[in-house]
């Protein structure tokens, strides 16, 4: 379980954190889960205010911002 | 016994970039207020930079754009979440320009919003009366957490606008969660000695949760001398003051916080302080023996 967690930690939160070698499994896991929660968090707050700016923009641009900002 | 004042205030910090609260971040308190603090840069990198490319194709728009239609662009159409995020990623010269004109209060918020990284070039080249009214407005909110971060950004200048304009518990409660013990320093430093020792006196005739907090400030200072010169004004205080100071160290895990300033103290101060009463309770005098400075300092006055 701890090497998986950490498999999944590494791509966010860096290759060379030692530190988390000294945090148990379940403290890992707990680290993980929050982490997964705050970005799931973040996406969801920069969707909503993304689409409030672009309902905000005059239509004939609408499109266009859309696409430029990936939404 | 709990995490100290140095881990509690790592772990605030971290609980507000995952977005939970402190227990929701108790699982890292076992690493140590400096391991906690890379786990939270590591963490506000992940947050920040998963979404940047967006942020930074905006900010080429606003390239294109005059100074006065991007500001009426961002007011109209932007959250503060969305406007600190492209600014992040805007020259910060241009972005200090579109802040210089927009209202105190979305600055505010953008503030919260803003990625730590890339705070100082923004905020330094933000008006310095500007700066004043958004830290205003943050100690209006109680977000010391942004208001810490915002010290670290801050010039020499700002840094003796805000010291010399904000209440004495705010500077203290700013202090606990200032990234860089340097720049608190120098915050602290700005300070004239009637107003210094002012804080420091109803620092410690306040609420128990300001004197540990004034406790980390004292030891998190880095100039010797600066520090010598806090613990001298606490020692003004009279026995029963210092006893209540003891007590409150004792009850927040600050012994070593405590020590630190008692060791910085002129010496018939630190022999007065070393004398008082209380430090032969037994429900005391265990948790100052576990300090290698206690063994240090005691001895000079045959404990």
């Amino acid at each position: 379980m701890r090497s998986d967690v950490r498999d999944l930690l590494r791509p966010w939160l860096g290759e060379d954190v030692a530190f988390l070698e000294r945090l148990s499994d379940d403290e890992l896991g707990q680290l993980c889960d929050a982490l997964g929660v705050a970005r799931r968090a973040e996406a969801k707050a920069i969707a909503a205010a993304s689409d409030e700016a672009l309902r905000q923009m005059p239509a004939p641009l609408r499109s266009g911002i859309a696409r430029l900002v990936g939404r | 016994m709990g995490a100290d004042l140095a881990t509690r205030a790592e772990l605030v910090k971290l609980a507000r970039a995952l977005g939970t609260t402190s227990d929701g971040v108790e699982f890292a308190s076992a690493l140590g207020a400096r391991d906690i603090r890379l786990l939270r840069e590591r963490v506000v990198g992940a947050l920040y930079d998963e979404h940047r490319a967006a942020f930074r194709r905006v900010a080429a728009i606003t390239r294109t754009l005059p100074t006065s239609l991007n500001v009426r662009i961002a007011l109209r159409a932007f959250s503060p979440l969305l406007a600190a995020r492209v600014a992040g990623e805007m020259a910060p010269e241009r972005a200090a320009e579109l802040a210089n004109r927009m209202p105190v209060e979305y600055l505010a918020e953008a503030c919260v919003q803003l990625d730590p990284r890339r705070a100082q070039p923004l905020i330094s080249r933000i008006d310095r009366p500007r700066v004043v009214a958004v830290v205003s407005e943050l100690i209006r909110r109680d977000d010391f957490i942004t208001l810490g971060r915002m010290l670290d950004a801050s010039t020499e200048e700002m840094l003796a606008d805000i010291s010399t304009t904000i209440a004495d518990d705010a500077l203290l409660r700013i202090g606990l969660y200032a990234e860089s013990g340097a720049q608190l320093t120098r915050a602290v430093a700005a300070l004239t000695p009637e107003r210094l020792r002012g804080v420091v006196h109803s620092a410690l005739t306040g609420a128990p949760d300001l004197r540990s907090t004034a406790l980390a400030v004292v030891s998190r200072v880095t100039d010797e001398a600066l520090r010598g010169r806090l613990a001298a004004y606490a020692a003004e205080l009279d026995d029963e003051t210092l006893t209540a100071l003891l007590h409150t160290a004792v009850a927040e895990n600050a012994v070593a916080e405590l020590l630190t300033a008692v060791a910085a103290m002129p010496e018939p101060a630190r022999r007065r302080m070393l004398a008082l009463p209380a430090l032969e309770d037994p429900a005391i005098r265990p948790r100052l023996e576990q300090h290698d400075l206690w063994h240090q300092l005691s001895p000079s006055i045959g404990h």
